[in-house]
């Protein structure tokens, strides 16, 4: 099962980012062992995500800065509107980072 | 999605991968299970810091004993117990306690409140007021430092100082002299009658019979050098000593006009007076105008040299091209991105299906994302985004 190494970058996986690095760093852990633990989050929430989780979002604003580079795009967005079913949060300013999810697939 | 819900994906998340990566912990020889539970332990610790997981984290399961841990101790019902620990037994004193006896002030009937304590004698007033008719005790004592109050700073100066005014004297024009320094004098002359020090009557004595007191400090007006103020028909210019026209009017025609003289600056000639102010180009020039007649030196300031322009110096620079990336977009990114670790740091990680663009509107799919806004991680399965560029 191919992942993304994209949600490294959430809170969850930089708390498991961090206590890696503070294992590995104290000797209790081999950097291999901790590399296999961060493959392993990948897969698991990715699976998390298709599974479990039910919602749908609309967000709206201004587009200041677009990009596409390897099959990654990435948004900023500034006075950003986010309409969730529970509420809704207005954002100054805002990153979305996406990858192809047809490679996921393939 | 609510933060609850996002905690139950997150508490189930790493139930998983401690599931998926024990038998690399426990087999091969890996570290063991303790790290692993460590790993865990820490890991929960750190999204309950962030706020990412709230409240206790509950499964569904029952907690595992964690092997090696401490053994909770069992007592035989059937045997009598004999604990080590040591009660005292609850007595009166320690279930009840004394409360102490509380007498309530009585509140007095509103008219029968005596009200000398706060009566506070503050001196004779001009007006009349209550504690002030003729008929009471007004007896006012003069204010006399306590044995335990230091001599007043100004007993300690040298004898032959000038002696200054008495500022406690308020002066009105048009009240007699006694009627004048009879308002607070009794309360604070004690302080002011030290050696060293004259009063205000002593002082006009030595002076001229009009009473007037010279000024003491500050640059001194001398008599000799009298502005002669010039009424036009609507404003004052003060003569300088130049031609004036024919429609002035001298104001102070009895006093004699005198010229005040330059001292400072370069001299003019006549003929090139202008109205302008610091027509002539010379920096900053400092000079005290605290000490009286006191002639600038006889150095006149050298002028400030004029800037020179800069394309007289650059003409032959301006053959070179200007740098590739001046004007680049990418300048405006960094600067936003170096404000994203100050502030909140807001962010979507998703997955997208489609991005579409037409003119200057963005449209795209995104599936299986996490957005982290304000603090609070809001997990989504499909979002639509539209963009204005």
């Amino acid at each position: 099962m191919a992942t993304f190494e994209l949600y490294r970058r959430s809170t969850i996986g930089m708390c498991l980012t961090e206590t890696l690095d503070e294992m590995v760093q104290n000797g209790t852990l081999s950097p291999e062992l901790a590399i296999q633990v961060l493959v392993q989050f990948d897969k698991s929430m990715t699976e998390a995500l298709e599974t479990q989780v039910k919602s749908k979002v609309s967000i709206k604003g201004h587009l200041h800065t677009y990009r596409f580079c390897d099959n990654v795009w990435t948004f900023i967005l500034q006075d950003a509107l986010f309409k969730n079913e529970d509420s809704q949060e207005n954002v100054g300013r805002v990153k979305i980072v996406a990858c192809d999810s047809k490679l996921l697939t393939q | 999605m609510a933060a609850s819900s996002t905690s139950q994906v997150y508490i189930q998340v790493i139930d998983d991968v401690m599931i998926k990566v024990r038998d690399e912990f426990v087999n091969n020889g890996g570290p063991g299970d303790e790290v692993l539970k460590e790993l865990q332990s820490i890991w929960e610790s750190k999204m309950l810091q962030a706020g990412a997981i709230v409240g206790p984290i509950e499964r569904s399961g029952a907690p595992k004993p964690t092997p090696g841990g401490p053994i909770t101790p069992v007592h035989d019902l059937n045997m009598p117990y004999e604990g080590t620990e040591e009660y005292e037994t609850p007595t009166a004193e320690m279930l009840f306690p004394p409360t102490p006896l509380q007498t309530p002030l009585q509140t007095p009937l509103p008219g029968t409140v005596d009200n000398s304590m706060y009566n506070i004698p503050t001196g004779p007033s001009d007006y009349p007021s209550a504690g002030n008719e003729p008929g009471e005790n007004n007896e006012i004592k003069g204010g006399r430092p306590g044995p335990y109050m230091q001599p007043p700073p100004w007993t300690s100066q040298n004898q032959n100082q000038r002696a200054p005014l008495d500022v406690n004297v308020a002066y009105v024009e048009g009240r007699d002299a006694a009627e004048r320094g009879a308002s607070n004098q009794p309360l604070t002359q004690d302080f002011f009658m030290s050696s060293g020090k004259r009063k205000r009557d002593e002082i006009a004595s030595q002076y001229n019979a009009g009473g007037y007191i010279p000024q003491q400090d500050g640059a001194g007006d001398a008599d000799s050098q009298i502005f002669e103020i010039e009424v036009y028909g609507g404003g004052i210019s003060i003569d300088a000593g130049h031609s004036t026209s024919n429609g002035k009017m001298p104001a102070h025609s009895d006093r004699p006009a005198s010229q005040i003289p330059q001292f400072d600056g370069p001299i003019p000639y006549d003929d090139d007076v202008v109205s302008t102010p610091n027509m002539y180009n010379y920096g900053v020039f400092n000079e005290d105008y605290n000490i009286a007649n006191t002639p600038a030196s006889s150095d006149v300031p050298a002028s400030t040299p004029a800037p020179v322009a800069q394309n007289e110096v650059d003409e032959e620079d301006d053959d070179d091209d200007e740098p590739l990336n001046e004007n680049d977009d990418d300048d405006d990114l960094d600067d936003l991105d170096q404000g994203e670790d100050q502030n909140t740091h807001h962010l979507v990680l998703a997955q997208f299906d489609k991005v579409t663009r037409t003119k200057s509107r963005w449209k795209c799919t995104l599936k299986d994302g996490i957005m982290h806004i304000n603090n609070k991680d809001i997990l989504f399965n499909k979002a639509t985004g539209e963009f204005e560029f």
